[in-house]
C-alpha cells in the first residue's frame, strides 16, 4: 500500500512539475554504492519519491527545497537541495548493522571517530582499536598492538589500507599494518566482524579496512595539533592541510605527524625498560577531476619508526619502514547496464630491522649468549576494480581484485663466544603469494522492512617459494616432494535485515569461508612464537581451513537511546595450529609445526547501550565476551580476552566536554595450557578522565587527559609476557584549525 | 575498423612472440661441443711423446676424491684403451695403499678416464703419496709410471677400530659442501684386509645424529634419514640443515654383530 501511494504521489508530482524536475542520486558514503528504495520525504511522514534500482530519483527543487532521506540500514538525513547538487550521501547505521561495523570520521555524520569513542587525534590507532566492541589487541609493549577481531588475529583476519593488501614484514608480528595509518589521517574505519562482506574484502574473514582521508575539492584548510604526556615524555606534533583550485579540479591533501615516547611506568612505579618508540608518518594525496567528471586520485604514505622497544620480546625494532602508494580512477556514474566504478592499482614495501644489542643476552633464557639481528621485508602489488551490472533486470555489484606478494626474512645468530661460528637462518626465503578474486554482491528488497543481501566470492590462491634450496628444507622436514598448486577458495554469505518497527531491527547473517594457510604457516621457518615459547616451522601441505559463522543482532534505537545486542558462533574445521615436533634431543629449544589440528569454536557477543539524558549528559556502556575452544585439545584457545567492557559518562556544557571512562575486565581463568604457556589473569578496572574545551569559536581545542587515574597496576590477558599497562599518565593536547 | 586493426596487430605480435619462443635458437652444432669439466691439475708426467695428467674437482684431500686421467699427445687428447692404477703411501719403513676403484671411461667426457679414491691419510712428515699407472693406448702402446700427489687433511674422513683391532674407515662423501636445506647424505665405509687391500664394508648399519651447539646452553638437531647400504660400501640417506654454522654429526657403525665406538664429523654449513 505504501509502495502504491508513494508511486502515485510521484506520478502526480511528476506530471505537474516535469519541466522543472531535477535528478539526484543517493549513494552510500562508505562504498559509493547506490541506495535503492530510499524514501524521499517532505517532512517526517510524506513520502514524495523513492530511488530506483540505480539510486536515482527526480524532484522539483522549488517545491521541495528541503528533504529527508530514509533507507533501511542507513541513518535518516536531512538535505537542503542546492543548484549543482547531484549526489546525496547516506551513512550506514552502525547500530543496526553490528556485524559490519562502520565508523566514519567525517564531521558531518554523528558516527565519526571522535563521537564514537570521544577520542582525539593524539590517540594512537592501536589504542583506538582496542576500545571498539568485539576488538582487542595483542600487546608486546607500548607500540604497534596487534588488532584482534573476536579472538581472531593475524592470519584469520584481513587488515587492509584503502582495500589494499599490505603484509607485515616482521615474522614476530611487531608491525601490524594498523600502525601505518594515524588516526588524524583516518577517514573511515570498516570493521567487518563476521566476515560477511565476502565480495569486496574476500575470503569471508573478519576484516579491518582503514580508509585514509583523501584530498577534497575544498578551499585551503589546515590543522596543527600537539601534545605532551607525563611520565613517559610522550610528545607529538601533527600537521594536516587541504587545498584545491577554485574549480575543484585539482586538490591536494597532506599530513605529517611525529611522535616520540620514552619508557613508560607501570602502576607500581616500575619503569618498563625497552618500551620507548619514535615514529614519523607522512601522507600526500592528490585528486584530479576530469571534465568528464571522472576523478583520478594518487595517494602515498610513508611511515618510519625508529628505536621501538618491545619489552615482551627478545629484541627491539631499530627501523620499521613502510612505503604505500596507490592510484585510483573513479568513473563518473553512468546509466549503462555494465559499468565500472573504480579501478585501483597499488604497491607497497615494508621493511623491518630489529636486534637485541641493547639487551642482556648473556643471561637470556631463550637463545642466550648470542645476538640475533633480524630483517624482514615484504613487497606487494595489486589491482582492484569494481562496478555494477544489470542482467535481466537484476542489478548486482561485482568486484575483481588480484595481488602478488613476496616475503623475505632472515636472522643472524652471533655468539658471544668467539669460538662459535656465526649462524644464519632464512625465516622466509623468496616466498611468493598470489591471489585473484571474483566477488558478487546482490541485494533483494523483499518488502519495505526486509532486506536480503547475498554475496559470493571465488578466489584462486597460490603460495610458493622461488628458492629450491629453501623448498628442500620443507621436503626434508616432511619427507615428500614439494608440488605447490593453486587452491580454489570459495566463500559466501547471506545477510537478512528485518525492521518491523522504525526503531527496532533484527539481523542475522551466515558466512562460509575457506582459508589457505598464510606464508608464515606454509613457509615460515624457525619462527619463535612468544605466546607459547616454541619455534615454528611451516607446512606447505596444509589443507584448507574452513569456517562457518552465524551472527544475530537486535538493535532498538530512538533519538535518545540505543541498545544493541550481537551474538555469534564460529565453527572452524581443519583448524590450523602448531603441533609438537618430535624432540630429537634439542637443548633449550622446542619446536612445533603447523598442521590441521581438528576443530575449534569461538562463541561470543557484544552488548552496547547509549543513553542521552538531555543535552548535557550521555552514558555509554559496552560489554563483550568470548568463549573459545580448541575441540581437539579440549581446552580454551589462547589469548582470548575475558569478559570486558567500557562505561563512559559524557558531560557537555557550553564549550566544554567532560568524559569519565571506566575500563574493566574480569579475570580470565580459561587458559590454554597445552597449546600455550599463558597463565591466569586477574580482573582490573581503571578510570580515565578527559576534559576537552573549544576556544576561539571552535578553532582551538584543548584536551586534558588523565588515564589510569588511580595508578592501578595490572596487565591485560592479551599482553604477551604479562607486560603491565601504563600507570597514571597526564596528557595535554592542543589542536588549532584554520 | 580501428578495433579490428588493433586486434590484428596484437594477434600478429602474439604469434610472433610465440613463434620466437618456440624456436630453438641455439646453434645445433653446440650440442657437439666439448663438455667442460672444471678440473684442477693434480700432477702430470711425460712419457715419450705423451703427457699423462691427473686432474680432480679440487685439490686432493683425505676422504673421497674423484680422479680424472688425461692422456695427450702433442696437445691432442687421446682416449686410452685402459688404465690401471695403484695409489701408494710411502712411509719410509712401510708402504700401504688406500681404498680406490680402477679408472673407467668418464661419463662426463669419454676422452677421460675417472675413478674414485679414498685417501686415508694426508701427505706430510709421515709419508708421501704417489699413484702408479699402467696405461694401454689404442695403438697397444703401454705407458707405465707414477704421479706423486699431495693430499691435504680434511674433516671428511675418520676411522674407528673394533676390539680385535680391525680398522674401519668412514668417509663423508655427500654433501661435499653442506648447505642449508635438504642434502643427500652419503658415506663410504671401508676396512683393511692388508696394507694393499681395503675392501668396502657392504652390510654395515649406520646410526647418525646431527647436532648444532649454538652456545649459551642452546642447541638442536634436525631432520635426517639414516643412511642405508646401497652398494660397494656406499651408504645413502639425507640430512636437512635448518641453518648455517658449525654442525656435528656423530656416526655409530655396526658391522656384523659389533657396534663400534661413535665417531664425530664436525663441519661448517653454508647458507644458500
Amino acid at each position: 500500500m505504501k509502495f502504491f501511494i508513494s508511486n502515485l504521489l510521484i506520478l502526480i508530482w511528476a506530471t505537474s512539475a516535469f519541466a522543472q524536475a531535477s535528478t539526484f542520486r543517493v549513494l552510500d558514503r562508505s562504498t559509493g554504492d547506490p541506495i535503492i528504495q530510499a524514501h524521499i520525504k517532505s517532512g517526517e511522514e510524506t513520502v514524495i519519491a523513492t530511488t530506483n534500482t540505480e539510486g536515482y530519483f527526480s524532484i522539483n527543487r522549488d517545491d521541495h527545497p528541503v528533504i529527508i532521506l530514509t533507507a533501511v540500514g542507513y541513518r535518516a538525513r536531512e538535505f537542503v537541495l542546492r543548484p549543482g547538487m547531484e549526489a546525496l550521501y547516506m551513512n550506514p547505521d552502525i547500530y543496526r548493522n553490528e556485524t559490519g561495523l562502520l565508523v566514519l570520521a567525517n564531521r558531518e555524520g554523528e558516527n565519526n571517530v571522535q563521537a564514537y569513542q570521544q577520542q582525539h587525534h593524539a590517540q594512537n590507532m592501536d589504542q583506538f582499536l582496542d576500545k571498539i566492541d568485539g576488538l582487542s589487541t595483542n600487546k608486546r609493549g607500548a607500540f604497534a598492538w596487534e588488532p584482534v577481531i573476536r579472538g581472531q588475529s593475524d592470519q584469520r583476519m584481513n587488515l587492509m589500507i584503502d582495500g589494499m593488501q599490505v603484509f607485515k614484514a616482521c615474522v614476530d608480528k611487531m608491525d601490524p599494518i594498523t600502525s601505518y595509518v594515524e588516526t588524524s589521517n583516518l577517514s573511515e574505519l570498516h570493521i567487518d566482524k563476521s566476515g560477511s562482506d565476502v565480495a569486496s574484502s574476500g575470503g569471508g574473514n573478519s576484516s579491518i579496512n582503514l580508509i585514509t582521508r583523501r584530498a577534497e575539492p575544498e578551499s585551503f584548510s589546515m590543522n596543527v595539533s600537539t601534545g605532551y604526556r607525563l611520565p613517559d615524555n610522550y610528545r607529538t606534533l601533527s600537521i594536516a592541510g587541504n587545498t584545491s583550485d577554485r574549480m575543484g579540479r585539482h586538490a591536494v591533501r597532506f599530513s605529517g605527524s611525529y611522535k616520540k615516547a620514552d619508557d613508560f611506568i607501570s602502576g607500581d612505579g616500575t619503569q618498563i625498560n625497552n618500551s620507548q618508540y619514535e615514529k614519523l608518518n607522512l601522507n600526500v594525496s592528490y585528486r584530479h577531476r576530469l571534465p568528464s567528471n571522472h576523478t583520478l586520485e594518487a595517494n602515498y604514505i610513508t611511515d618510519k619508526a625508529y628505536d621501538v622497544g618491545y619489552p615482551a620480546l627478545l629484541m627491539d625494532a631499530t627501523k620499521a619502514l613502510a612505503d604505500i602508494g596507490q592510484l585510483r580512477f573513479n568513473f563518473a556514474p553512468t546509466e549503462k547496464s555494465w559499468r565500472v566504478e573504480t579501478i585501483q592499482i597499488y604497491a607497497n614495501a615494508i621493511r623491518h630491522t630489529m636486534d637485541d644489542y641493547s639487551r642482556d643476552v648473556e643471561n637470556r633464557s631463550v637463545m642466550g649468549g648470542m645476538h640475533m639481528p633480524m630483517f624482514g621485508e615484504t613487497f606487494t602489488a595489486g589491482a582492484r576494480t569494481n562496478g555494477q551490472a544489470t542482467i535481466s533486470r537484476h542489478s548486482f555489484e561485482w568486484f575483481l581484485d588480484g595481488y602478488f606478494s613476496q616475503a623475505y626474512g632472515d636472522m643472524e645468530m652471533n655468539s658471544l663466544d668467539p669460538d662459535i661460528e656465526d649462524m644464519f637462518i632464512y625465516n622466509l626465503q623468496d616466498v611468493t603469494t598470489w591471489q585473484g578474486n571474483v566477488g558478487l554482491k546482490h541485494r533483494f528488497m523483499i518488502s519495505d522492512d526486509l532486506l536480503l543481501k547475498a554475496e559470493q566470492n571465488v578466489a584462486l590462491k597460490n603460495l610458493d617459494t622461488g628458492s629450491e634450496r629453501f623448498a628442500s628444507f620443507f621436503e626434508g622436514l616432511y619427507n615428500r616432494e614439494l608440488d605447490t598448486r593453486p587452491a580454489l577458495l570459495i566463500s559466501a554469505s547471506g545477510n537478512l535485515l528485518w525492521m518491523p518497527f522504525d526503531d527496532w531491527s533484527f539481523s542475522g547473517s551466515t558466512v562460509y569461508s575457506e582459508r589457505m594457510g598464510n606464508h608464515m604457516e606454509r613457509f615460515g621457518h624457525y619462527i619463535y612464537n612468544y605466546t607459547d615459547g616454541y619455534f615454528y616451522d611451516g607446512n606447505p601441505w596444509l589443507k584448507t581451513e574452513q569456517s562457518f559463522n552465524a551472527d544475530l543482532n537486535t538493535t532498538w534505537e530512538t533519538d535518545s537511546h540505543s541498545i544493541s545486542l550481537s551474538l555469534f558462533h564460529k565453527q572452524y574445521f581443519n583448524y590450523i595450529d602448531g603441533i609438537l615436533a618430535e624432540n630429537t634431543g634439542n637443548t633449550g629449544l622446542e619446536f612445533k609445526r603447523y598442521a590441521n589440528v581438528g576443530d575449534a569454536t569461538i562463541t561470543g557477543g557484544e552488548f552496547r547501550s547509549l543513553n542521552r539524558l538531555g543535552h548535557l549528559l550521555s552514558i555509554e556502556n559496552r560489554v563483550s565476551y568470548l568463549y573459545a575452544r580448541n575441540q581437539t585439545l579440549d581446552e580454551p584457545l589462547p589469548l582470548i580476552p575475558p569478559l570486558k567492557g567500557f562505561s563512559t559518562l559524557h558531560l557537555h556544557h557550553g564549550e566544554s566536554r567532560l568524559m569519565g571512562e571506566l575500563e574493566w575486565a574480569a579475570a580470565q581463568h580459561r587458559i590454554a595450557q597445552t597449546a600455550s604457556i599463558e597463565d591466569v589473569t586477574g580482573s582490573f578496572a581503571v578510570l580515565n578522565l578527559t576534559w576537552e574545551r573549544d576556544w576561539l569559536n571552535g578553532s582551538l581545542t584543548s584536551i586534558l587527559q588523565a588515564n589510569n587515574l588511580l595508578d592501578h597496576h595490572y596487565h591485560t590477558h592479551t599482553s604477551i609476557g604479562n607486560i603491565p599497562e601504563a600507570g597514571r599518565s597526564v596528557m595535554v593536547s592542543l589542536s588549532y584549525a584554520f | 575498423m580501428t578495433f579490428l586493426r588493433w586486434a590484428g596487430t596484437l594477434t600478429a605480435l602474439v604469434v610472433l612472440i610465440f613463434t620466437l619462443s618456440s624456436c630453438d635458437i641455439t646453434n645445433s652444432s653446440d650440442s657437439d661441443s666439448e663438455p667442460e669439466l672444471d678440473l684442477v691439475t693434480i700432477g702430470s708426467v711425460t712419457s715419450g711423446d705423451y703427457t699423462i695428467s691427473l686432474e680432480s674437482d679440487s685439490m686432493l684431500e683425505t676422504g673421497v676424491n674423484q680422479l680424472y686421467w688425461k692422456i695427450e699427445q702433442d696437445g691432442n687428447l687421446i682416449s686410452p684403451g685402459s688404465i690401471t692404477i695403484t695409489p701408494l703411501m710411502d712411509m719410509g719403513d712401510m708402504m700401504h695403499s688406500t681404498p680406490f676403484q680402477q679408472p673407467e671411461v668418464a661419463p662426463e667426457d669419454d676422452r677421460y678416464f675417472s675413478n674414485m679414491a679414498v685417501f686415508i691419510m694426508a701427505s706430510g712428515s709421515m709419508g708421501s703419496w704417489s699413484i702408479g699407472f699402467d696405461i694401454t693406448l689404442p695403438n697397444q702402446e703401454v705407458l707405465i709410471g707414477e704421479i706423486p700427489v699431495e693430499v691435504n687433511s680434511s674433516w671428511r674422513l675418520t676411522s674407528v677400530r673394533d676390539d680385535e683391532d680391525n680398522i674401519y674407515f668412514i668417509t663423508w662423501m655427500h654433501p661435499r659442501q653442506p648447505v642449508t636445506g635438504n642434502n643427500t647424505l652419503a658415506f663410504m665405509v671401508h676396512t683393511r684386509e692388508s696394507m694393499m687391500s681395503f675392501p668396502p664394508v657392504v652390510d654395515a648399519e649406520l646410526e647418525i645424529y646431527p647436532y648444532m651447539d649454538m652456545g649459551g646452553g642452546s642447541g638442536h638437531s634436525t631432520e635426517f634419514t639414516a643412511p642405508d647400504a646401497q652398494e660397494a660400501g656406499y651408504y645413502e640417506g639425507s640430512i636437512n640443515y635448518s641453518m648455517s654454522g658449525t654442525w656435528t654429526t656423530s656416526v655409530s657403525l655396526t658391522a656384523g654383530d659389533v657396534t663400534l665406538p661413535e665417531v664425530m664429523f664436525e663441519y661448517s654449513v653454508q647458507a644458500q
